[in-house]
């Protein structure tokens, strides 16, 4: 912008009075710098900074926390100033300030360290699992407290079914009756009859959750087909009729019933007998049955390939297993599928609505005035909260249309409502009712791109309207309109606001897709990541314990999103190549 | 299709074949009904909202009213009563008369009676729910007694045979009523009548004249007080205990009585109430006094007030508790009906309460001659001497139905209105009884108490308060809808506070400065982050940012200055540079250079925070708060800073502008630059002094932000919920404005170029007016996005309803609120209702923001595509 000094020529500068004129070659015009904007520059640029510095900020700490939850950290043990011990594996630090009577009963040294720190002295949170015993998973241990730390080498964090972690050293264990001491935790006998152990459980969770699911489930539809015969009061030959089917396959079934219940009671007795006896940090001594021990973590005695063994083991067991203890441990699994099930289904409802809405909107309805008021309402309805379209959606479809097919289809199962409460169907409708009004504007938008001389031509050829848009219109339109799905569907994947209303649950007795007859249930509840979110971190017993599950699952989630994202973009794109030529 | 006939080998087939013409009209039929259907849906939300909300404000219903003659009703009405079911009514006489007959037809029932003995009744009293009754006797005794109505279910077989039917649902068999009900199931409804043995408690000889009874206690132990006025105007206060012996299986009664003060004499006692706990006595007087006695210390009562309740030359007809005890509605002679709460802050009483009046309701067109209260809610009867029978409600101070007496004037003997509050029973001395079936379902809502301040049982004043449930069965939910809205308003307000600034001058640095390629990367980056989940951000906000900033309070406060002020810092000694160096050091480095300069800004906020803090807030910023620390200059010369520096900044411009570019506009670059340096912390000094000035006088004047703006620290707090709001918001700002500034014509940035403008010159004088329209729009779809914003005000921001600008403290919005109590509402009741009138509150909002929006962005893109 700014010019070097001139060669002097007579020009109009000449007129200039002569002190201004008073300048020495070289000197740089023009004076003021705050035509170039200089500082305000800096202020935009600090603004975009810190806007990418937040996100990026947001981002690395959900990856850091959250790839880094599952390796396995050590197990030290912690000598106290009063003599008393405690293990647990370090979990974070944090400068605090300590209580005046907690500074009063401390040797001079130390009280001068901190007030050397402005009063702050530095504390570390163990976690100590042991909750049956301790009655808490954390504990704060101050430093000035700490007397010496150590990390010896036998000590094994064990993930149980219950009751959440055990930290302290493995004495003993017994199989079928018999006590083995144990002297290396990683010995070969210990590791095979854990194997065996927890073989014997998976079978009888196969026989309990499989076999005698299906039992059960024939039992209720049994009852349920009498009742619905009951309902209708029947002369009493077909009523007769129907409590006789009744009580033949109810014997049977329950026989059936009895045979499986004896297995896996007996595979239950033969569990009983193994179990492994833990001592934690005090002396205390614990039994476990040895099924119910998940993984035996030598803390202080991996290499690093074990390491990485125990932490893709755990990433397996999150993304394949179902959850534990009020959703804080084991895996979750069930909400991965509520999730895509409910996801996919949406899709499936908006998309047919919402391209053939668009379609008629931009080829069909004559453009005026009502046209651009409905166009500016369906923008309109896409910044509508989320929160008002579950409303909708519990006081609609779950209470009036819901309530009327239970009259309608299932009058036995009531006062339990089948479709007159939340559920798989009323989630993803409302869901696609809050996305379509993105997938139109979407669609409209790929639709009006889609240039007028292709239109004229292929109406010029002799194709009918339909042919046009079906052959020429839509095929080019494609690229928007899937960007258009996948956004919908990024956008619904996200929101748990209007799920929290209609059918997401915290656990989920079964998932939503099964063995039985229609396979797909739609009525049940599910689980969602999003609301797995907000439950662990807001609704568990120990938003400490939850902490590190949250992180996890919100890494998955911002995985999905973005995945789904760069799919948009990457079909985008191509298909925009694909088509990109073929435009004149 | 017939083939037209060729006449050479290259003719075409012009006819269309029919299943194309069939397949085009299908499409069109299914595509225009498809998408009417879905718009209509759209739009059918709003419909359905709004058809949820409307039975709120309709008031009471009569569904059907009965009218028949009863024989032989009592000549002395003391109580008319009727069962919850609707099956049986009963009046009771002063005689001990009870007469029964089936509700809905009139049909006479044998009912059990009180058999007094012969002695003449003088005075009557009974609870509440109207099953337990005292009589007060002319001989100075009373017996309690109690008639119940009890309901049983039994199967279809327990009717017994001969039972006359009534109606299509009830059937007697002349003490009994038998219902049917659903599930073939019958319901048995009947009387039960108990009297005790009389207890003497005023001398015998002197009549009672006024009694109230209240029942306590366990039912082993049953505990009754009551409080009895005799001839003598001597008032007592009394405590019956029942323990049953339980060897001879007896129950025995011990009785102890107190005296309360007396009144003056000529006193003519008109109503005596007691509470449930036996705390407080009041005695209503004829000429419209009313005596409080504080009953507290069961042996030593005292006076406590005495008050007016109705206006000077008016009488008194009764008075009256609602239920809970908390309310008491004082009736005149002349129609005046009047609420008054017991509160605290009396001056002048002896235990520090008073009555006040808190609702003023319509007159009754005559004098009052009963008052019959609602045993579940606020609601109350009042019948007068005209025959006027009105339902009102206390708390919303309205009338909900008023019904008359179809020929002629008369006064009730007696009026009840049915336990679920579903009927209103009215009795006529000569035995005439009407019934009223009613459907009130949501009383206690109007546009007043809605939107209005409410003065609610056990509050000093009217207020704003939401509270939809609490621990006590005598609660009364709390339903205004004007704190969750200003908890939407301060959300919104605080977020955009900080993410417009930040998106805003993102955006002109995105379009106007940055280089191409980088613009490539960062803008989809934004793009996708606009659609991170805002669960995601309301977890890190409450469980990660929440305990951060609670530690570095001050230090966040500080950095909300320094961070601008540093970046002006960095640019001035950017310009100090030589210009070769600056020209190849443009574009990326300087970007870098800029970041670098955010971290060292970030960090000296850091390091800087504890002096912040002892500087402005005597050293510990949540003392300070609280108020325990004095002393606010400080703070407010950092409230007013960026006010003083505009200030100093436009003086600094116009006056000394000319002055100091004369000093120093001379010489080389460098020269330039270090002139500017100068005097930009020459004109940052002078703010900082200005606005420390202006704060002594502030607060020498009295002005203090605690209070205000700030107050006392919640960890989930607003400036919290304000800054994870932001990232919900800055990128849907950012996109839109940084779009709207990209399509201003490049014709129009290369004419300014051109001119000699520096590009800083063309972004604020030609591009940004241009695109003007375009950014506002983008600031209104965020303020759209951050009224709705759910999630992030749950997790983050303490769901407290309260009315406070306090950044520091917690609020509810409608968002939250509603995803919070509505799994839980009972469907179609109150709060059910008053949760969709919030949804339906929030779709307005934010689909007027979003249309205003719309139709700006509508007229920029015209006016930009006419550029």
């Amino acid at each position: 912008m700014a010019m070097d000094a001139l060669t002097p020529t007579r020009t109009a500068a000449d007129d200039i009075p002569a002190s201004r004129r008073q300048q020495k070659r070289g000197d740089i015009r023009p004076r003021d710098l705050r035509a170039e904007g200089e500082p305000w520059t800096w202020v935009l640029g600090g603004a975009l900074a810190l806007g990418i510095v937040m996100i990026l900020g947001l981002l690395v700490l959900v990856f850091w926390n959250g790839a880094l939850t599952f390796w396995p950290r050590p197990i030290e043990v912690v000598t106290l100033a009063d003599g008393s011990r405690i293990a647990g594996e370090p979990t974070r630090t944090q400068a605090f300030r300590p209580e005046p009577q907690v500074l009063e009963a401390l040797p001079p040294e130390r009280r001068a360290e901190i007030e050397a720190n402005d009063g702050f002295a530095a504390r570390t949170l163990y976690r100590t699992g042991n909750y049956d015993l301790y009655g808490d998973d954390f504990r704060w241990v101050p430093d000035f407290e700490r007397r010496f730390v150590e990390r010896p080498r036998e000590m094994v964090l064990l993930e149980r079914l219950e009751w959440g972690v055990f930290v302290g050293r493995i004495l003993a264990f017994t199989r079928a009756g018999e006590r083995t001491e144990v002297t290396n935790p990683r010995q070969a006998a210990l590791l095979e009859a854990h194997a065996a152990a927890r073989a014997r459980w998976a079978q009888i969770r196969r026989i309990e959750r499989g076999d005698i699911g299906v039992v059960n489930h024939h039992l209720e539809a049994e009852r349920l087909r009498l009742r619905g015969v009951l309902l209708r009061d029947p002369p009493p030959e077909e009523r007769a009729r129907a409590e006789e089917r009744f009580a033949r396959e109810e014997a049977r079934l329950k026989a059936e019933y009895e045979a499986l219940a004896a297995e896996a009671q007996r595979l239950r007795a033969e569990n009983a007998r193994d179990t492994i006896i833990l001592q934690e940090i005090g002396g205390r001594e614990v039994t476990l049955p040895l099924s119910a021990v998940v993984r035996m973590v030598v803390a202080n005695d991996m290499t690093l390939g074990q390491k990485a063994g125990v932490y893709l083991s755990r990433w397996w067991e999150f993304l394949s297993d179902e959850p534990r203890e009020a959703n804080t441990e084991g895996g979750i699994m069930p909400a991965i599928f509520g999730t895509f099930a409910m996801t996919l289904l949406m899709v499936i409802a908006v998309a047919p609505f919402g391209v053939v809405t668009a379609l008629y909107l931009r080829e069909y309805a004559r453009q005026g005035r009502v046209i651009a008021f409905v166009r500016i309402s369906v923008n309109n309805l896409a910044g509508v909260p989320s929160i008002v379209y579950g409303v909708f959606g519990l006081g609609f479809f779950a209470y009036i249309v819901g309530a009327s097919i239970d009259q309608l289809f299932f009058p036995e199962k009531l006062p339990n409502p089948t479709f007159g409460t939340g559920g798989l169907l009323w989630a993803s409708l409302t869901l696609a009712l809050l996305t379509v009004p993105v997938v139109i504007v979407a669609t409209e938008e790929a639709l009006a791109a889609v240039p007028r001389s292709m239109r004229e031509g292929s109406l010029a050829c002799g194709a009918s309207k339909w042919q046009t848009i079906r052959n020429i219109v839509l095929p080019r339109a494609l690229p928007g309109i899937m960007t258009g799905l996948i956004l919908a569907m990024a956008r619904g994947a996200g929101e748990v606001a209007p799920l929290m209303l209609v059918g997401v649950v915290k656990l989920a007795p079964e998932l939503p897709i099964d063995g039985f007859f229609p396979f797909i249930h739609l009525e049940r509840s599910f689980m969602h990541l999003g609301f797995h979110i907000y439950d662990v971190g807001f609704q568990s017993r120990n938003s400490e314990a939850g902490k590190p599950m949250v992180f996890v699952t919100t890494l998955l989630l911002l995985l999905l999103i973005f995945l789904m994202n760069i799919g948009a973009i990457v079909i985008r794109n191509r298909l925009k190549r694909k088509f990109q030529g073929s435009q004149f | 299709m017939s083939a037209s006939a060729t006449a050479g080998p290259r003719r075409q087939n012009r006819i269309t074949r029919r299943s194309v013409l069939v397949i085009d009209r299908i499409a069109n039929w299914t595509i225009t009904v498809g998408g009417l259907l879905v718009i209509f849906a759209v739009g059918a939300i709003m419909v359905f909202l709004a058809s949820v909300v409307v039975p709120l404000f309709t008031g009471g219903r009569v569904e059907s009213v009965r009218q028949y003659q009863v024989t032989g009703l009592p000549a002395e009405v003391a109580m008319a009563t009727a069962d919850e079911y609707r099956t049986i009514g009963l009046v009771i006489g002063r005689d001990g008369a009870v007469q029964g007959w089936h509700l809905q037809t009139g049909t006479p029932l044998e009912v059990p009676h009180f058999d007094l003995g012969g002695v003449r009744a003088t005075a009557f009293a009974r609870t509440i729910n109207r099953s337990n009754l005292a009589f007060g006797f002319e001989n100075g005794t009373v017996r309690f007694g109690a008639v119940t109505l009890p309901a049983t279910t039994l199967s279809e077989e327990a009717v017994p045979a001969g039972a006359r039917r009534l109606d299509e649902r009830d059937a007697t068999d002349g003490r009994a009523v038998y219902s049917r009900i659903p599930g073939n199931h019958i319901r048995r409804v009947e009387v039960q009548a108990r009297l005790d043995p009389p207890q003497q408690i005023a001398p015998p000889g002197t009549a009672i004249i006024a009694m109230d009874y209240r029942r306590g206690g366990t039912a082993e132990r049953p505990t009754l007080s009551f409080v009895t006025a005799d001839a003598n105007n001597v008032l007592r206060l009394s405590r019956a205990e029942s323990r049953m012996n339980i060897m001879t299986r007896q129950m025995r009664t011990t009785v102890s009585s107190s005296e309360l003060p007396p009144l003056p004499p000529g006193t003519e006692i008109k109503t005596l109430l007691l509470t449930e706990q036996a705390d407080m006595v009041l005695v209503g007087t004829a000429d419209g006094t009313v005596f409080r006695y504080d009953t507290r210390d069961f042996n030593a009562p005292r006076l406590a007030e005495t008050t007016r309740v109705v206006p000077a030359g008016e009488r008194l007809t009764g008075l009256y508790f609602l239920i809970g005890e908390q309310s008491l509605v004082a009736a005149g002679d002349r129609g005046t009906m009047s609420i008054y709460f017991r509160l605290g802050g009396g001056s002048g009483t002896a235990d520090g309460l008073h009555l006040v009046r808190a609702h003023e309701m319509e007159r009754q067109p005559s004098a009052t001659a009963a008052v019959a209260a609602s045993q579940r809610g606020k609601m109350f009867l009042t019948a007068d001497v005209a025959g006027n029978v009105w339902l009102r409600h206390s708390t919303s101070n309205q009338v909900l139905l008023r019904l008359a007496k179809d020929g002629g004037a008369t006064a009730y003997a007696g009026i009840a209105l049915t336990p679920r509050d579903d009927g209103i029973l009215a009795v006529t001395p000569e035995g005439r009884v009407t019934l009223w079936n009613v459907s009130v379902p949501h009383p206690e809502t109007t546009l007043g108490t809605i939107f209005g301040r409410v003065w609610y049982e056990g509050y000093d004043g009217p207020r704003w308060t939401w509270q939809s449930s609490a621990g006590t069965d005598q609660f009364e939910p709390k339903l205004s809808l004007v704190p969750l809205i200003f908890g939407t308003v301060k959300a919104t307000v605080y977020a955009l506070l900080f993410a417009i600034p930040v998106a805003l001058l993102a955006a002109l640095y995105t379009s106007e400065f940055l280089h191409g390629s980088i613009r490539a990367v960062v803008k989809p980056a934004m793009e996708m982050m606009a659609s991170l989940p805002s669960v995601v951000l309301g977890f890190i906000a409450a469980l990660i940012l929440a305990p951060l900033v609670e530690d570095v309070v001050p230090a966040v406060i500080f950095g909300l200055v320094l961070l601008p002020l540093s970046f002006i810092a960095a640019a001035h000694l950017w310009q100090l540079l030589p210009r070769p160096v600056l020209l190849r050091l443009a574009g990326l480095s300087k970007l870098a250079l800029i970041f670098l300069c955010l971290f060292g800004a970030l960090w000296l906020a850091g390091v800087l925070g504890k002096p912040f803090e002892r500087i402005v807030f005597g050293g510990d910023i949540k003392a300070w708060l609280k108020g325990d620390i004095a002393g606010a200059v400080g703070f407010t010369a950092f409230l007013l800073f960026p006010a003083s520096a505009l200030v100093v900044a436009l003086l600094g411009q116009r006056a000394l502008g000319d002055l100091l570019d004369a000093m120093a506009g001379h010489g080389s670059r460098l020269r330039v630059a270090a002139a500017a340096l100068l005097r930009w912390v020459f004109l940052t000094a002078a703010a900082v002094a200005l606005a420390v000035g202006v704060a002594m006088v502030l607060t020498g004047a009295g002005f203090d932000p605690r209070g205000g703006v700030v107050g006392t620290y919640v960890q989930r707090n607003t400036l919290v919920v304000g800054f994870a709001m932001g990232f919900a918001v800055i990128p849907i700002i950012y996109t839109i404005a940084e779009d709207a500034l990209n399509s201003v014509p490049e014709h129009l940035r290369s004419a300014s170029l051109a001119c000699g403008a520096t590009a800083w010159q063309t972004a604020t004088r030609i591009i940004l007016p241009t695109a003007a329209s375009g950014v506002f729009a983008a600031v209104m779809i965020g303020m759209g996005r951050a009224v709705g914003e759910t999630m992030i005000v749950v997790m983050a921001a303490g769901n407290t309803p309260i009315l406070e600008w306090n950044i520091f403290n917690g609020l509810r919005a409608l968002s939250a609120n509603i995803a919070v109590e509505l799994p839980e509402a009972v469907r179609d009741g109150t709060l059910y209702r008053m949760l969709f009138l919030a949804a339906l509150t929030l779709f307005v909002m934010t689909f007027i923001v979003n249309t205003l929006a719309e139709v700006i962005r509508l007229r920029f893109r015209r006016r930009a595509a006419a550029l």
